[in-house]
């Protein structure tokens, strides 16, 4: 007589490899077709064990067998109504605290079950020793197997366990002690279900009473034992204080603990190195410092390791670049005429003015992706909170505030995770005050012009004093909005500590390079184009002047004479600096674009007596300073170490010097740092940045806060900024002299 | 004596603003994953909402938002939301 066939169950939870162990009892002898009625997937497969033909049924990943959802309901249904020979349970070995709320209750449910410790072999790497025969103990005596489903590993002894658990005669459901006031009601309704035959044939009395405790409306039950069960939670709930459902899933969490516990050991440190590591990166008076010291660091890597890239672009764009354009358009009969002044002094000298700071933009980018990618960021965001709530500001703003680091615009957007109408408005606002990539390349601009290898500190102060300007006005703002208003309390998981992924990294630094190169070709171009409009264009309107007009006597440079004398207490009265900051309104790389248009419009032209390049000349030259920049990168790289450790008082550590050409990567010698120097003292340029960092944020931000919260707050807001940015650069010059720090 | 999972969400509504998974767990001294557990049992009982970070929803593009690069898994007290019984959906 050919041996009888039986059905196996596969339950578990999703995402541990239930359908690779599926896949490793089955082989290709699988079906896969829909749940009667439902969408959701089923699939099925045989297997032969012990000679006997086995019908294995995968059913839908859950967590537990509560019937909240569709899966839940198939899963449960199927080992109620079907009642297959035996359960699988599959558990990821590597989370047995996840997975073991649902072995318990298909446990519970009477089913006979193993439980499969799936992915064995990564838990074993995760340091966990699982020892097996004391889980199946905790478990009322189910089998436990460790498997590895995706290579086989197991799978034998899971199958022998399998037969061992069909051929059980009887089957006597596994039950937990819940205490005894629990028990006592347990008992009670499970006696009065068992009265019912045709119920007890379905179910387990236990586990009905149980669901019926914890409120399951699912289960098809009398009215007079449902009445029952309310009147039995009713009194566990004044007994207890708390309700049935809470206590009956409080013990179970309570035996998984004990279970764990009793079964598991740590081959390696309770303690995660994340977790040691955030007991000092989080902590609540180190976690700070070491935030700014980071950001320090950051900071002296993107200008000092941009520098000579950026040098080389700018050298390419103000040299070749602008030479081949105006023979180009010399041979096509256009030189010296006003196009050639529109493509070389507009569109070349715009918007290559802000593009030769794409290294500097990469090179920060690469720094924040680098800091993102291995989870500090979060630590970051953490650490911030800590801050904010100090000063009595609102905790849940840093991650807007932090965003704005990257771009003001998404920063206002993101404040839409806060409920509250005034969180937004203060947040949003505060936002701006966040120096965005785009505020960078002006700082980088007047540092590397006059304030060579400390162009980092530079940079990193103005980054402080954002953040600074944004927490005493939300200090202020708070005492008159907030007033005693709690903070709300929220629980972040930080991700554990790794190495950054150089793909991620890499496409995190090109998304954001992309999108200000595509700024730089879209809203850049057209502004570069109207600044040379109004720079060729006569005050007078004489078009017979047109692009011979001196640019101070043209309606930009009139114009900006007009605001000039507003900013003179701030050390630059100049209509040059004044027509820049107007221009930087629309985008704040805008202010380096109309600054390299307005002073090279006044340079004087190259040498006429000097011998101009060949196309080969120009290659070879080109070919020959990107491979000094590149060294000289690696150079910067290199000092980095030197340099931050002769912060210390009284170090003095030597540094790197590949070309033998001294401290030539730090030396600015572009053709705007030139013209800067010309034009600003080091306290006026200092002054003029702290006005770009504070004063009202460009339109697309402006435009955005106006879409969210008004357009009232968004005029407060450029009123409050202009004040601000104009006083501070004032008392920053002006206190600067007092200093006799003018010179 | 209040049970574990009724500690649990009183530890986070008693915090003055973040903490950690970590710190909660060393606090409360319950194993993490464990205590990972209770706070999904808090959220699926409408009393903790798991909050995403990044979403404001403005342009669909996580590649781009620079948002994205913070999100980051956090959980808070739904104020003044009512506690459901976790099968309240099972009705049907």
């Amino acid at each position: 007589m050919a041996a009888r066939s039986y059905s196996i169950a596969l339950a578990g939870n999703p995402n541990v490899g239930k359908s690779t162990l599926f896949n490793a009892l089955t082989g290709a002898r699988q079906h896969t077709g829909n749940w009667p009625g439902k969408t959701v997937e089923k699939k099925e497969g045989r297997t032969l064990i012990d000679g006997r033909e086995v019908l294995v049924v995968d059913l839908p990943g859950t967590y537990s067998l509560a019937a909240c959802s569709i899966e839940e309901v198939i899963a449960r249904d199927f080992i109620v109504q079907e009642q297959p020979d035996a359960v699988v349970i599959v558990a990821d070995a590597a989370n047995l605290e996840r997975n073991l709320y649902l072995a318990l209750q298909i446990l519970e449910l009477g089913a006979p079950a193993v439980l499969a410790l799936n992915m064995a072999d990564t838990a074993r790497a995760r340091g966990l020793r699982i020892d097996t025969e004391a889980l199946s103990a905790a478990l009322g005596g189910a089998p436990v197997i460790e498997t590895v489903g995706s290579r086989g590993v197991g799978i034998d002894a899971l199958k022998a366990a399998i037969a061992r658990c069909a051929s059980r005669p009887s089957r006597v459901p596994f039950a937990l002690d819940y205490g005894a006031q629990l028990e006592a009601e347990i008992a009670a309704l499970a006696d009065q279900s068992a009265a019912d035959p045709a119920l007890s044939a379905r179910y387990s009395p236990r586990w009905l009473a149980l669901r019926l405790l914890e409120g399951d409306a699912s289960v098809p039950v009398s009215a007079e034992l449902r009445a029952a069960a309310s009147a039995a939670a009713e009194r566990l709930a004044a007994a207890l204080g708390d309700d049935a459902e809470l206590l009956i899933a409080d013990a179970r969490y309570a035996f998984i603990g004990r279970a764990v516990a009793r079964a598991v050991t740590h081959t390696s440190a309770d303690v995660s190195p994340s977790e040691r590591a955030d007991r000092i990166i989080t902590h609540r008076i180190w976690g700070l410092p070491i935030f700014l010291g980071l950001m320090w660091l950051v900071f002296q890597f993107t200008a000092n390791v941009s520098a000579p890239l950026l040098d080389w672009v700018d050298g390419v764009v103000t040299g070749p670049v602008a030479r081949w354009a105006a023979a180009l358009l010399g041979a096509g009969g256009l030189g010296g005429t006003w196009v050639e002044s529109l493509a070389v002094d507009g569109v070349i000298a715009g918007v290559g003015g802000v593009l030769v700071f794409v290294p500097v933009l990469m090179t920060l980018y690469l720094a924040i992706a680098v800091l993102e990618d291995s989870g500090y960021m979060a630590r970051a965001a953490f650490v911030m909170d800590r801050v904010m709530r100090a000063l009595g500001l609102h905790g849940k703003s840093f991650l807007p505030l932090l965003v704005g680091f990257g771009c003001n615009v998404p920063a206002v957007y993101a404040t839409r995770t806060l409920e509250n109408e005034r969180d937004r408005k203060l947040t949003g606002f505060l936002a701006t005050f966040m120096s965005c990539g785009a505020r960078l390349p002006v700082y980088v601009a007047f540092g590397a012009a006059f304030f060579g290898a400390q162009a980092g500190q530079l940079t990193f102060g103005l980054y402080l004093l954002g953040i600074g300007a944004a927490l005493l006005t939300g200090l202020a703002f708070s005492r008159l909005i907030y007033r005693n208003q709690p903070a709300q309390p929220f629980v972040l998981e930080l991700p554990p500590y790794r190495w950054p992924r150089p793909r991620g990294v890499a496409r995190q630094v090109w998304a954001r390079t992309r999108s200000f190169i595509y700024n730089a070709g879209t809203i850049i171009l057209a502004c570069a184009v109207v600044i040379w409009l109004l720079l060729a264009l006569p005050a007078s309107l004489d078009l017979r002047a047109f692009n011979a007009v001196e640019p101070e006597d043209s309606v930009f440079g009139t114009t900006s004479q007009l605001i000039a004398p507003a900013l003179a207490p701030a050390g630059f009265g100049d209509w040059r600096a004044a027509g820049s900051l107007i221009s930087g309104v629309i985008a704040k790389e805008v202010v380096i674009g109309t600054m390299s248009q307005v002073y090279s419009a006044e340079a004087p032209d190259d040498d006429p007596d000097a011998a101009t390049p060949t196309l080969l000349e120009d290659i070879g030259e080109i070919a020959r300073s990107l491979g000094e920049a590149i060294v000289l990168t690696a150079q910067e790289a290199i000092n980095i170490v030197p340099r931050t450790v002769n912060v210390i008082p009284g170090v003095k550590l030597p540094e790197a010097d590949l070309l033998g050409a001294g401290d030539k990567g730090a030396e600015d010698t572009t053709a705007l740092g030139t013209a800067l120097r010309g034009a600003f003292t080091p306290l006026s340029a200092v002054a003029f940045l702290v006005f770009v960092l504070l004063y009202v944020p460009c339109m697309a931000t402006v435009g955005a806060m106006r879409q969210e919260f008004g357009g009232r707050w968004a005029l407060y807001q450029i009123g409050y900024t202009l004040l601000l940015a104009w006083a501070a650069a004032v008392i920053v010059y002006q206190g600067g002299l007092l200093l006799g720090l003018g010179a | 004596m209040a049970t574990t999972l009724r500690r649990v969400l009183e530890y986070v509504e008693d915090q003055a603003g973040a903490v950690s998974l970590a710190q909660m767990a060393r606090e409360l001294g319950v194993p993490r994953p464990l205590l990972q557990e209770m706070i999904d049992y808090w959220v699926r009982r409408g009393r903790l909402r798991e909050a995403g970070a990044a979403s404001c929803g403005t342009c669909g593009s996580a590649s781009l938002c620079p948002a994205a690069a913070f999100v980051l898994k956090r959980y808070e007290p739904v104020n003044g939301g009512a506690e459901q019984a976790v099968c309240a959906c099972a009705a049907e």
